[in-house]
């Protein structure tokens, strides 16, 4: 063997221990890297959970004003005395629930001077994200809660839709929710209650409970319990109404 | 002589092209989670939409679930355990494609709630099912990138391992 090979020889031996140093680092870091990261997205969760449990905590029964009047476990307020029970969920920042409103309105009315239905008003806030973080659905939706206490729910609902604000505004704010109930005579009682926020929680109650149900979108259309609607999740017709209300009431 | 060169530019490229999927994977992680955990309770509707899970589970999963996202997006960003960071968005998104396909054969309207809150579609608009799919497939894809070859530029992984 000569010298020059014997220098090759360490210089690969040398090199071998320096990979197999090189192997064990990589070995380390990828267990230790997992470890972190596997920690970081436990905590991520918890912190998820944790939000969660802050945010049950606030819609508590203790925690919630619900209105005296409110029906239906709280959640809805009644017009009406008639046999068929139509539950309506509504959003009044939600465009469609307006023209439901409008297109049915008139016939629901109707059927409750003839006594044929009572109509359970849920109002829901499922479209906050569409106000541009003003809350406008939670803050009418407590203010109609509001109104409600002070005897004027149907009116007040009335005037809401008739003023609807544009999805992705502002929303009304508090000073032209409060006017508008005065416009429907409604006093400072109602308008303490808007600035202070009195029934906003238990907006977000109902809301909650209309998930609880199944429900996912507004309106939403119940009439003796059965969810009515047209072909493809769309808005019923007055007709399909109409008929789902006639069959109902047997 | 070509057949050295050719895989040797190749090799060169690869952690790029691996840098890319990683922060676009970040990018889309991070999105997908911001625009859900301001509000949890829209995130949770989201989930019961799809009619999987009862409302009380369902506010569970849509409140861990964008807290999880930011972290995937962030640990990408970094690049930190890159290929079990990857192997974790794969199964996250093959449960989300999972997801949209049941709620199409299923025949729900809804906003699969991808980078929204989500929620049951009202009056006009329709569900783009097909749509969402192939962006979700695309986002797999980049998983799929940076779980075949992880190593990438400007990363943690890079820094403890030693790459240059």
């Amino acid at each position: 063997m000569s010298k020059g090979n014997r220098g090759r020889d360490r210089a690969a031996a040398k090199r071998i221990v320096e990979q197999q140093k090189a192997a064990e680092r990589r070995r380390r870091v990828t267990i230790w890297t997992t470890v972190g990261v596997v920690a970081v997205l436990l905590i991520a969760g918890l912190v998820g959970w944790g939000v969660l449990a802050n945010q049950n905590k606030k819609t508590e029964a203790s925690q919630v004003n619900t209105p005296s009047v409110a029906v239906d476990e709280g959640t809805a307020f009644a017009v009406g005395t008639g046999p068929v029970t139509v539950d309506i969920y509504e959003d009044f920042m939600c465009p469609i629930c307006h023209e439901f409103e409008k297109q049915t309105g008139s016939t629901i009315t109707q059927m409750v001077t003839d006594k044929k239905i009572t109509v359970r008003y849920h109002p829901v806030s499922i479209l906050d994200r569409a106000s541009n973080g003003t809350q406008y659905s939670t803050r009418a939706a407590g203010a109609a809660a509001a109104a409600a206490v002070g005897g004027k729910f149907l009116e007040y609902h009335q005037v809401l839709f008739d003023n609807q604000p544009e999805e992705n505004s502002d929303g009304l704010d508090n000073a032209k929710l409060i006017e508008l109930g005065t416009s429907v005579g409604l006093g400072d009682t109602f308008a303490q209650a808007v600035n202070n926020k009195t029934y906003d929680s238990w907006a977000t109650k109902v809301t909650e409970t209309f998930s609880s149900r199944g429900y996912d979108g507004t309106p939403t259309i119940v009439v003796n319990g059965k969810k009515v609607e047209g072909p493809n999740n769309t808005l019923p017709t007055t007709e399909v109404f109409t008929q789902a209300v006639t069959s109902a009431a047997g | 002589m070509d057949l050295t060169q050719q895989p040797s530019r190749l090799s060169t490229a690869w952690p790029w092209i691996s840098t890319l999927a990683r922060l676009g994977l970040a990018a889309v992680f991070l999105i997908a989670g911001g625009l859900k955990v301001t509000d949890l309770a829209a995130s949770a509707r989201a989930v019961n939409a799809y009619e999987l899970m009862s409302y009380d589970t369902a506010k569970v999963v849509g409140a861990v679930q964008p807290f999880l996202e930011i972290a995937l997006g962030l640990l990408l960003l970094i690049g930190i355990a890159t290929r079990l960071i990857a192997a974790i968005a794969a199964v996250l998104l093959l449960i989300f494609i999972g997801g949209i396909i049941w709620a199409w054969s299923q025949g729900l309207q809804i906003d699969c709630g991808c980078f929204s809150k989500g929620g049951a579609l009202t009056g006009g608009r329709t569900a783009e099912y097909g749509l969402d799919i192939l962006r979700d497939v695309g986002f797999l894809a980049l998983a799929g990138i940076l779980l075949w070859k992880p190593r990438s530029k400007f990363s943690v992984d890079g820094l403890l391992m030693g790459d240059r």
